[in-house]
């Protein structure tokens, strides 16, 4: 079994400290039932980020595949698998994020491009736009951003 | 009791690892992912963080220490030092990371050298709070574990007896005794 963690929701006062703010996350986690399938792939070459996005996509039901370069992300997409959403990461080995992002969409790739990032400056977030993601997200990923986006592509 | 005084330990751990700013949000992020089918989930992305970091951690030393500094491969690394670490909400670790990327950027050397000095501060301490904290969270979880198979035990002879009780006629003829009988009683149970 899983424990029971002490949360804000079943908290005494004493445990209170961030009530609202976690029900507030619970809510959003929870909030969205998918009724298509959709899939993802996302390119990032940090594990652990790698693993957290990966999972994070299929606790909402998302199908995921997960490279860590841009090169494996080209070759993938390439042999003809069809993503509703690919995030990348800016900095990747191989072939940095800017550069696999252009190719993408070269590619004639329209799907819905997420680059997360843990570059924070206006002038990453500009150059990443015009190599072609959608949208710009500081890392980490979390639901107040991927929710609404997921909903979209689900067509609600 | 020591299950209550468990549970106690663990929310003031949690409580001060928040306020005392070693945490953010994203670690309530990584208990939301935890379940049943990854019971494990939170334990596992931070040893996965600490493993990969370290990494990070001998790359980065090993560029500061070479000459001409590559501040760009520099940036590179802590770029993926400070994803990693804002993804486990590595609060203080991260707000580090981004102050030698300042540095970084100003190609200071000096000031790269100390701020790094700073990350691996901040990187080891969490690391030994998170290892106290995640430890005690398991044992409250064994704890948990222990005490519902106890339930489960007293439950199951509750049960038992039970049927016994109501069956006790059918009992006594089986075993040619009475079921009063301590004899009868053993027997009843064994074959139970």
């Amino acid at each position: 079994m899983t424990p029971t963690l002490p949360s804000g929701d079943q908290a005494s006062d004493q445990d209170n400290w961030d009530n609202g703010r976690l029900a507030h996350k619970r809510q959003l986690l929870t909030e969205i039932i998918l009724r298509n399938r959709l899939t993802a792939l996302v390119v990032d070459g940090d594990t652990t980020c790698r693993v957290l996005e990966q999972l994070l996509l299929h606790s909402y039901g998302v199908q995921t595949q997960g490279v860590d370069n841009g090169r494996d992300a080209i070759a993938l997409i390439a042999s003809g698998v069809k993503f509703n959403l690919i995030i990348i990461d800016m900095i990747l080995s191989v072939l940095n994020g800017l550069e696999a992002t252009r190719q993408i969409r070269d590619m004639g790739v329209h799907c819905k491009m997420l680059g997360v990032t843990a570059c924070s400056g206006e002038s990453e977030r500009q150059a990443f736009l015009a190599a072609g993601v959608d949208v710009f997200i500081e890392k980490p990923l979390d639901p107040e951003h991927l929710v609404p986006i997921l909903r979209e592509l689900d067509g609600q | 009791m020591d299950r209550n005084r468990l549970h106690n330990q663990v929310a003031s751990m949690r409580r001060s690892l928040f306020d005392q700013g070693y945490l953010d949000d994203q670690f309530i992020q990584l208990e939301e992912l935890q379940d049943d089918t990854n019971p494990n989930f939170v334990q596992e992305v931070v040893t996965l963080f600490y493993n990969d970091s370290t990494r990070l951690i001998q790359n980065i030393e090993q560029a500061l220490n070479s000459r001409p500094i590559d501040f760009c491969k520099l940036d590179d690394y802590m770029h993926q030092f400070k994803g990693s670490s804002s993804s486990i909400g590595a609060k203080k670790v991260t707000n580090e990371c981004t102050a030698f990327r300042e540095y970084c950027n100003a190609e200071n050397a000096e000031g790269c050298i100390r701020s790094f000095q700073q990350v691996k501060q901040e990187h080891a301490i969490l690391k030994r709070k998170l290892e106290v904290y995640l430890q005690t969270v398991t044992s409250f979880s064994n704890s948990m574990s222990c005490m519902e198979t106890i339930l489960s035990y007293i439950a199951y002879t509750i049960i038992s007896s039970s049927l016994y009780i109501e069956n006790m006629d059918k009992y006594g003829k089986l075993f040619g005794t009475t079921p009063q009988t301590e004899l009868g009683v053993d027997k009843c149970l064994t074959t139970l």
